[in-house]
């Protein structure tokens, strides 16, 4: 599998950025919407949060930024990964490629659209004269275990996708849910401690939060967290590749 | 029996049957309304115990009846379908001609497209590159390379499809009864560049109705029945037989 993977490395990188291209092909402002986007989206909640419900985080529209750019990148992923197979059928149906090098691209082309965001991030730091401490470095790590997190919910979803099509509907739904669980608009420390299981049970809430803690906080992710973080990745991955090859066999005739 | 005929393409005991399903559950949504139903469906067998094998270098013209199995046979030689039991071995690349141009997007450019259908059929991206020139060439297309594909006619899609998938140069070549690519000139074209793949020694397994051109340019003939083979050998005997069978009664 990672052999192949390797080989036909330029067909996984060329579906992704034809993905890109093709997102923003019709639209005046075309690439620059990669932009827009998170920006807009940042300046209606931080003007409801930061003026409206005063929030005190530190450095809060860095802490709201970083934590949409992560959260888009899964929600992105995810859903054109979901849809992939159904909307590479005509590729599924007339040639043979292995079907989840597929599923990765898309979520390559979600990961692409990241890092236009974290030029956007990188240009907030200097309008707010903010220089991150030397644990930004761990960041790389945390975005890329993100990368393989998204890739694995979405082999699992994109292939249940081909036989049951309603579960983008219900994915529509707990993306919603998501938002709302996960540390993008608040800290952990604002929870109430008897409601933490629930974050726990989000496997996005370490990642998140470990990206907070060490661009501006200056703060190494915690053993047991890095642990839940790496673990949570494996065998989400696992499970997505054994679905998917179950699921594999029928594929062609449900598609 | 010459040493260096080998194998090139190998089926052993190949069964593929398709699943009519009658109550499908397609959604979650009836997953949990029939969870205690057991999914009920229909069987067809579409093919059914099939061996056979094809040397290096030979044409194989596979023949029947709509619905005998060919296309499904033709798939599960390029692996688009995995089979239900059997074993299948091939050697080598595989282009198959069944559908031309998976993957073209019209929203793209020809040049585009060119480059994304190369690399799904197996090129690097540079390799494709350096052979845009002569596929766009080849396709008769030089003064479209950069026109959005959707505004290509029909005939002009399958002819840059078929151009870029000829380049790729493969081992074996599949092609399902498509040699009505394009018009009258493109159609000569794209059968003596068949022919000049045949002449290199590649294998081909060709599909089709046309009892002439079996006899003609196969090597070897194969007759599909309901997912059967009827028979397998000689082309002269079998189209023979072939046409005594399907001759409507008067």
């Amino acid at each position: 599998m990672l052999t192949e993977l390797w080989e036909k490395r330029s067909l996984v990188v060329l579906l992704a950025i034809t993905d890109v291209k093709l997102r923003y092909r019709n639209s005046v402002l075309g690439f620059f919407w990669s932009f827009l986007e998170p920006l807009l989206m940042l300046s209606v909640l931080y003007f409801i949060f930061s003026l409206v419900f005063k929030s005190a985080i530190e450095n809060y529209p860095l802490y709201l930024l970083l934590g949409l750019i992560l959260w888009f990148m899964f929600v992105r992923s995810t859903s054109a990964g979901l849809s992939s197979l159904v909307n590479r059928a005509d590729i599924i149906l007339h040639v043979y490629v292995r079907r989840e090098l597929i599923v990765i691209s898309s979520c390559l082309a979600a990961f692409i659209m990241m890092s236009f965001e974290f030029i956007v991030f990188a240009i907030f730091l200097i309008g707010l004269q903010f220089i991150p401490p030397i644990t930004v470095l761990i960041l790389p790590l945390i975005v890329i275990n993100l990368l393989f997190f998204s890739i694995g919910i979405s082999l699992l979803l994109g292939v249940l996708n081909v036989y049951y099509r309603d579960i983008q509907f219900i994915w529509q739904v707990a993306i919603q849910a998501g938002f709302f669980l996960s540390p993008i608009l608040y800290t952990i420390d604002m929870i109430p401690e008897k409601f933490h299981w629930i974050l726990m049970i989000n496997p996005l809430v370490p990642m998140i939060e470990s990206a907070h803690n060490v661009v501006l906080y200056q703060t190494l992710p915690s053993l047991e967290s890095s642990l839940i973080m790496i673990s949570s990745t494996i065998s989400v991955l696992i499970i997505g590749l054994l679905v998917f090859k179950k699921k594999n066999l029928r594929l062609v005739e449900r598609l | 029996m010459m040493i260096n005929e080998q194998k090139i393409i190998e089926f052993q005991n190949v069964t593929k049957k398709f699943r009519i399903i009658k109550e499908q559950k397609d959604s979650i949504f009836d997953l949990v309304r029939l969870f205690f139903k057991k999914n009920k469906h229909d069987t067809i067998t579409v093919l059914d115990n099939i061996s056979f094998n094809v040397q290096q270098g030979e044409m194989l013209g596979i023949l029947g009846l709509n619905g005998s199995g060919k296309t499904t046979l033709l798939k599960i030689i390029s692996k688009i379908i995995p089979p239900d039991s059997g074993n299948v071995t091939t050697k080598g690349n595989i282009i198959p001609f069944l559908a031309l141009g998976a993957g073209f997007n019209g929203e793209l450019t020809a040049y585009d497209n060119i480059i994304l259908y190369g690399v799904i059929l197996g090129f690097s991206k540079k390799e494709i590159k350096k052979r845009v020139q002569k596929i766009i060439k080849f396709a008769e297309l030089e003064d479209f390379l950069y026109v959005k594909l959707k505004n290509f006619s029909s005939g002009m899609y399958t002819r840059l499809a078929f151009s870029t998938a000829v380049e790729v140069n493969p081992d074996i070549l599949l092609i399902d009864e498509m040699l009505s690519v394009g018009d009258i000139g493109f159609r000569k074209k794209s059968f003596e560049t068949f022919m000049k793949f045949k002449s290199n020694g590649k294998t081909i397994v060709y599909v089709t109705h046309d009892l002439e051109q079996i006899n003609q340019f196969c090597d070897k003939a194969l007759w599909l029945d309901k997912g059967k083979i009827k028979m397998y050998g000689e082309p002269l005997e079998i189209t023979k037989e072939y046409k005594n069978q399907n001759t409507p009664l008067r």
